[in-house]
């Protein structure tokens, strides 16, 4: 996504980035992950802080940084790269708590030309069914792939 | 690569960084994976339509 975003490093398989927040709560290192969920070529997609004293993640946090949608922006620029070196992935993604879900809603739904200009969209409603991501809607999740990925179950 | 080029690009440059090695076979969101799995379970994957595709390169 055209919109401002911050570096960030990867390892060679590119699965793991990180990436520093930076604001009025000064400077704070965040993970990315894909991660296999079992099921061929599809990977979740989560992120959270990472807390270099004790090592852990924190996908709670509510940072307050003032930088949130160039954080997701950093994020989504993410799925560009993973699914430039694997284009037959789907990448599901879900939010740690119905805030942070919509939260992510909210990301889509305003760059949603955009994302599908090169992705299909897709949300998880609540009642238990995959279906195109409709703007203004509530979902459980969000499933992603690129649009000239033909791989299915 | 400038800040600008980064914002304009949808697929900036990468820096490597051996460090993240150590996490790549590390699961760091177990609970997000978790519910992820439960999700497919349920939901497998969508159907989707018949595509034709574009050869674009993205930028």
């Amino acid at each position: 996504m055209n919109k401002p975003k911050y570096f960030y490093r990867s390892e060679p398989f590119l699965t793991v980035y990180e990436f520093t927040s930076e604001g009025p709560k000064g400077s704070i290192k965040k993970m990315v992950q894909f991660t296999d969920t079992g099921t061929e070529n599809i990977y979740n997609l989560a992120f959270g802080d990472y807390d270099e004293k004790t090592k852990e993640i924190n996908d709670l946090a509510v940072t307050n940084n003032g930088d949130s949608l160039k954080v997701l922006a950093t994020v989504a620029s993410t799925v560009y790269a993973f699914t430039k070196k694997y284009p037959n992935v789907w990448i599901v993604a879900t939010g740690s708590t119905n805030v942070r879900t919509r939260l992510y809603r909210m990301g889509i739904t305003n760059n949603l030309a955009e994302i599908k200009e090169d992705f299909d969209v897709y949300a998880f409603t609540f009642e238990g069914n995959w279906e195109e991501f409709i703007v203004g809607e509530d979902y459980e999740a969000f499933l992603i792939t690129r649009k000239d990925n033909n791989f299915t179950l | 690569m400038t800040i600008e080029e980064l914002n304009a690009s949808k697929v900036p440059i990468i820096v490597f960084d051996k460090k993240l090695e150590q996490f790549k076979d590390k699961v760091l969101f177990p609970e997000k994976l978790a519910k992820a799995k439960e999700i497919l379970s349920k939901g497998g994957l969508p159907q989707r339509k018949n595509k034709i595709t574009d050869n674009k390169t993205w930028q």
